[in-house]
């Protein structure tokens, strides 16, 4: 078990004065049969008017605040202590046939993750791309880490070759991406093969260099994605394609979603005349 | 021969080989169906003169009341009315009525199914995926948080009838139903225009079922009714049915709003009134949900309002219908409908539903695919059906097959319709609509009928009458008069609002100065005694292309243009559609007298169209006269609230702008005298001030007197001075005037100068021009544009539109 103290801080600076702000945030970590949380905490700065809390129809815990006192600055931190393990698999669902996987009327929610999203569409190139993995016959652990390994070796990881709007298709093209490009490829991928997939949006916990100190704020928010495997247990495989792993205790789990838009960290609307605007996201995870 | 009998005649003796439709007037024998039974005494003496007649009394009833519809985003088309209603018996409505009710209590069912214990999921009898993969189901609604659902208050339901003569379910409206609106006004109109036969006829008066629907949405508020405010929140006056949103407003006694009028505050909406917010506690949405928060639905939403899902959320407010109410129009439900019914409510559905297939299933896409050329296939989010070649279809059917529905295609029953060639049968349908009232599902005894074309659109509509059993029955069969709520009747002025109402008096205005501009230079352009006069003429017509530039170098096709171009700027059809649009998105502040000057305005506009004669510029240049000059009429009657000084002091500001426009294209330069007299002579005739400055001056037209009449002149209504002294009366009477606010010191700046200028020093003259003069319009006309600005600012703003967070970011 691995304890993490968590710090997530997004900063939105605008040119001009915004009189209004309204947001919705996903930065609350989720109790999990492998996760733990012990501590949460929300600030928004300035002080919001109106902050509450909620379940969303996943279960994810969401927050909404409006702040309307005029600001130059907003600024969101959300801080979480967790205990993490590895989550296991029944060895049993992770050698049955990929196949196997899509759900059956028991499995009827999960139906909901197997259909194309806002942001996954399900194009005839990614169902191929995948296609390659998903042998006929092939245990469906087998296939997803093969597909898993294939997509971070196939594509670069790097910042800036896609926006939060970029498309399967895009990264497809493109080659390139980030952590939620990866994960949304892997998702299009399996879900046009029948399977459910969600995507989890999260913190990674970095590991500095040999000899080299603790970068604070290094790290980021995170993103992969957790495959249903056959049976009746509701196990989902998470796998995190931009680091070529199963997800471990290294990984804290806050929101999952059909894809990106469900559960982005931080969105929101607000009522200005500003042109410009910048955003600072600062992540650390560290030990406890 | 009358047109009935022709027409029962016609269709008594169908053609061979012809398709044979359930015929709703005439029975199989030929005679007329119990129903016209009673009515065929008057019915039966129409002649084709009487109904041509009525059919353009329609037309006029309808254009007078501004009755329009938008298709596909266009500029809004004049709504269509077919003059012989639909008549229903009594005892076969009374069948359909009890399939209707239950058709609503099951969607009802569904609805709260869907958003709660999805047991319609979880025990199979419909698959998931058909309910997952629709827009219309709306996961914030399905959280444990939403707090149950709110019950489905208003459900339409369009209906056709098969050759069996039986009703069929063609699909339901459950998102933000339109209609009742337009049902209304068809039967206003018939009403009008078909007295006879309207009194001839016992049926059910609509007026019951509108009470019952605002009592229905005054008591969804979570508050006491008497402290219960509605309001009606439309997409704006460029929507589809932009008309219907309207009237039902006005009718119903709610304001018309759109989304930049509401805010979310402490988990509340209110409407941003200029002097203070008013809290909202029901609205009658008419913004598909997709729209209706840009926070936590659609983020590129400029319709809705950021926060309205959570101050559904904390029941502060009621959505009518609820945002998740969508669902219900997924045509991948019908196929389910028996065995929803079965679990839902325990009971067989007594009406039946259109046949469909969804391919989402094996078998639906089997005979989707199969039958692709003999089905209606569309997709399961709306839109029209697919109408590419088959091939086409089964393709895009198999790239998403849960997409799309096959339906079969349903030989709907035919009514006469009245056309160019005389009264011929065409298919025709019915939207019926259902109340959630008193506990219980009751249908409009009534209905809106369409005619529907080749292509399955609706090409017009047609009024719908139930008949009473006997004359005795209470319409709707309400014996109960709904309770009427008294509501706080103030109604705060909503920035929009103000800004509309403003822009309104300014274009109308213009209309206005343009109008007498292009009569004026008719009239001169057809006296071409001497040069002076030509020249004269030459200057007048300068000024019209000063302001709405230069169509065409003949003038007589240029000022038609200035009338009828709407695309030409500065133009009076331009001015006039914008008034229209303007009009339409605050129609529940206006009378609804405001639509017959558009009428004569139209007919101005139509005679003008057909009519290549020089001289019917003029004509209909005067007739459009004097449909804005009523509008005055109109608005004299008005509310003196915020709204009707905004018009006025937009009049005024507009009045002054516009002479100083036509000062300096006139007063300015020299020309020689001949010419100017002549000038100065026309630019009192626009002026409106001719028979004034006669009067007072015995006929010597010189520029001093013209200056001091239309500037300077405390009693003439069109002089600088006053129109300004009246600006400054609305200006203060403002909520938000203060006596020392920007617009007000700048007024009072502005009448100071006019105060201060000596009409002898304004016509020195320096060169070929008066230099004084020049400056002089120059700097009004800039300040007048500064004055109209900073109104707009303080009176009239609502403020930024809402953004994304992420909408405004560059890299750091």
């Amino acid at each position: 078990m691995t304890r993490w103290q968590i710090s997530h801080r997004t900063t939105y600076a605008y040119d001009d004065e915004v009189t209004d702000s309204y947001g919705v945030v996903y930065v609350t970590p989720r109790t999990l049969p492998w996760q733990q949380v012990h501590e949460t905490g929300l600030v928004v700065d300035p002080t919001p008017a109106d902050l509450a809390e909620d379940l969303d129809y996943y279960g994810n815990t969401c927050g909404f605040f409006q702040v309307t006192r005029p600001h130059r600055e907003l600024g969101v931190h959300a801080t979480a202590v967790v205990d993490v393990v590895a989550p296991v698999y029944d060895q049993d669902a992770l050698a049955a046939p990929w196949e196997q996987g899509r759900p059956d009327a028991a499995a009827w929610r999960s139906v909901d993750f197997t259909m194309a999203s806002s942001m996954v569409a399900l194009t005839p190139d990614a169902t191929a791309y995948a296609a390659r993995s998903l042998l006929p016959g092939r245990p469906i652990g087998e296939a997803v880490t093969d597909l898993v390994h294939r997509v971070h070796g196939d594509f670069e990881y790097r910042q800036g070759a896609t926006t939060v709007t970029s498309t399967v298709e895009d990264v497809l093209a493109e080659r390139a991406g980030v952590c939620q490009d990866f994960a949304h490829l892997l998702i299009a991928g399996l879900r046009g093969h029948g399977l459910a997939v969600r995507y989890v949006s999260g913190y990674l916990a970095t590991t500095p260099a040999p000899g080299q100190d603790r970068v604070v704020g290094a790290d980021a928010s995170h993103a992969w994605a957790a495959v249903r495997l056959p049976g009746a247990a509701d196990q989902w495989l998470a796998v995190d394609p931009t680091n070529d792993q199963w997800v471990a205790d290294r990984h804290v789990t806050v929101a999952w979603g059909r894809d990106y838009a469900d559960v982005p960290p931080v969105k929101g609307v607000i009522f200005t005349e500003a042109k410009k605007s910048t955003m600072t996201v600062a992540v650390d995870v560290v030990p406890a | 021969m009358t047109v009935l009998r022709e027409y029962a005649a016609r269709v008594g003796q169908p053609e061979l080989g012809a398709i044979s439709r359930f015929d709703e007037m005439v029975g199989p024998d030929g005679a007329l169906r119990p129903a016209w039974k009673g009515l065929a005494e008057v019915a039966i003496g129409l002649t084709p003169d009487d109904l041509r007649r009525v059919e353009s009394e329609i037309v006029r009833s309808l254009a007078d009341d501004g009755v329009t519809y938008n298709r596909d985003g266009r500029r809004a088309q004049p709504w269509r009315l077919d003059p012989l209603p639909l008549v229903i018996e009594a005892a076969e409505w009374e069948r359909l009525e009890v399939g209707l009710a239950q058709r609503a209590e099951l969607l009802n069912a569904i609805l709260v199914d869907l958003y709660g214990e999805q047991r319609l999921l979880s025990s199979g009898v419909l698959p998931p995926a058909a309910v997952f993969g629709h827009p219309g189901f709306v996961r914030l609604v399905a959280r444990r948080s939403a707090g149950g659902t709110q019950p489905l208050t208003v459900a339409a339901h369009d209906l056709g009838r098969t050759a069996d003569g039986r009703w069929t379910v063609l699909g339901d409206r459950a998102q933000a139903p339109s209609g009742i609106g337009y049902a209304m006004e068809n039967r206003r109109v018939i009403s009008r225009v078909l007295p006879e036969l309207y009194r001839e006829a016992s049926l059910h008066r609509m007026g019951p079922f509108y009470a019952a629907l605002r009592s229905a949405l005054i008591q969804a508020a979570p508050v006491d009714e008497s402290q219960a405010r509605v309001v009606v929140l439309s997409p704006g006056s460029h929507s589809e049915t932009a008309f219907d949103q309207a009237f039902v407003a006005a009718h119903l006694g709610f304001s018309l709003v759109e989304g930049s009028d509401l805010v979310v505050r402490d988990g509340c909406v209110w409407l941003r009134g200029v002097d203070r917010p008013e809290r909202v506690h029901v609205i009658l949405r008419r913004v598909d949900a997709a729209f209706s928060d840009p926070l936590e639905l659609r983020g590129d939403s400029q319709l809705g309002v950021a926060g309205l899902a959570e101050a559904c959320r904390r029941g502060t407010v009621r959505v009518v219908n609820g945002l998740g109410a969508g669902v219900l129009e997924n045509p991948a439900l019908l196929p389910y409908q028996g065995a929803m019914c079965r679990l839902l409510l325990d009971e067989e559905p007594i009406l039946p539903t259109v046949l469909t297939w969804w391919g989402g299933e094996a078998a639906g896409l089997d005979v989707l695919l199969s039958h692709a050329e003999r089905l209606v296939v569309r997709r399961i989010d709306g839109g029209r059906p697919l109408n590419g070649p088959v091939d086409q279809v089964r393709a895009q059917v198999l790239a998403a097959p849960h997409r799309y529905v096959g339906q079969e295609r349903l030989l709907l029953s035919q009514a006469p319709v009245a056309g160019r060639a005389g009264i011929r049968p065409s298919p025709v349908s019915v939207r019926t609509f259902t109340l959630h009232t008193g506990g219980a599902y009751r249908p409009l005894l009534g209905g809106l009928g369409s005619v529907v074309g080749e292509d399955g659109l609706s090409r017009s509509s047609k009024d719908v009458w139930v008949l009473k059993r006997g004359s005795a029955d209470p319409d709707q069969g309400l014996r109960e008069p709904m309770p009427i709520s008294t509501l706080r009747a103030v109604e705060a002025s909503v920035p929009r609002v103000l800004d509309d109402m403003f822009w309104l008096g300014r274009t109308a205005e213009r209309v206005e100065a343009m109008l007498r501009l292009v009569i004026v230079v008719h009239a001169l352009s057809e006296n071409t005694a001497s040069d002076a006069d030509r020249f004269c003429a030459q200057v007048m017509h300068q000024v019209v292309n000063r302001l709405a530039g230069t169509a065409s170098e003949e003038l007589d096709s240029d000022l038609r243009s200035v009338l009828l171009d709407v695309r030409r700027d500065g133009g009076v059809a331009q001015a006039v559609a914008t008034m229209r649009d303007t009009a339409q998105s605050v129609r529940d502040q206006l009378s609804p007298d405001v639509w017959r000057t558009f009428g004569v305005h139209d007919r101005a506009v139509g005679l003008l169209v057909e009519s290549p004669h020089p001289h019917q510029v003029a004509e209909s240049a005067g007739r459009m006269l004097t449909a804005v000059l009523a509008l005055d009429g109109v608005v004299a009657n008005m509310m003196r609230d915020p709204g009707w000084h905004l018009i006025a002091l937009g009049r005024s500001l507009e009045r002054a702008l516009q002479l100083c426009f036509l000062l300096q294209g006139t007063t300015i330069e020299r020309r020689g005298l001949d010419v100017d007299r002549r000038v100065l002579d026309a630019a009192l005739a626009v002026a409106e001030s001719a028979v004034t400055h006669r009067r007072r001056y015995r006929g010597h037209v010189r520029p001093r007197t013209v200056l001091d009449l239309l500037l300077l002149d405390d009693l003439n209504p069109r002089s600088l001075r006053f129109t300004l002294r009246s600006a400054a009366d609305h200006l203060a009477a403002l909520p938000r005037s203060t006596g020392t606010s920007r617009p007000e010191r700048r007024l009072a700046g502005l009448l100071e100068q006019v105060e201060e200028v000596d009409s002898a020093s304004l016509v020195a003259i320096g060169g070929a021009s008066r230099p004084n003069l020049r400056r002089f319009l120059e700097a009004t006309v800039v300040s007048l544009q500064q004055l109209a600005d900073s109104v707009v600012e303080l009176h009239a703003t609502s403020g930024p539109a809402p953004r994304p967070f992420t909408g405004l970011l560059v890299e750091p």
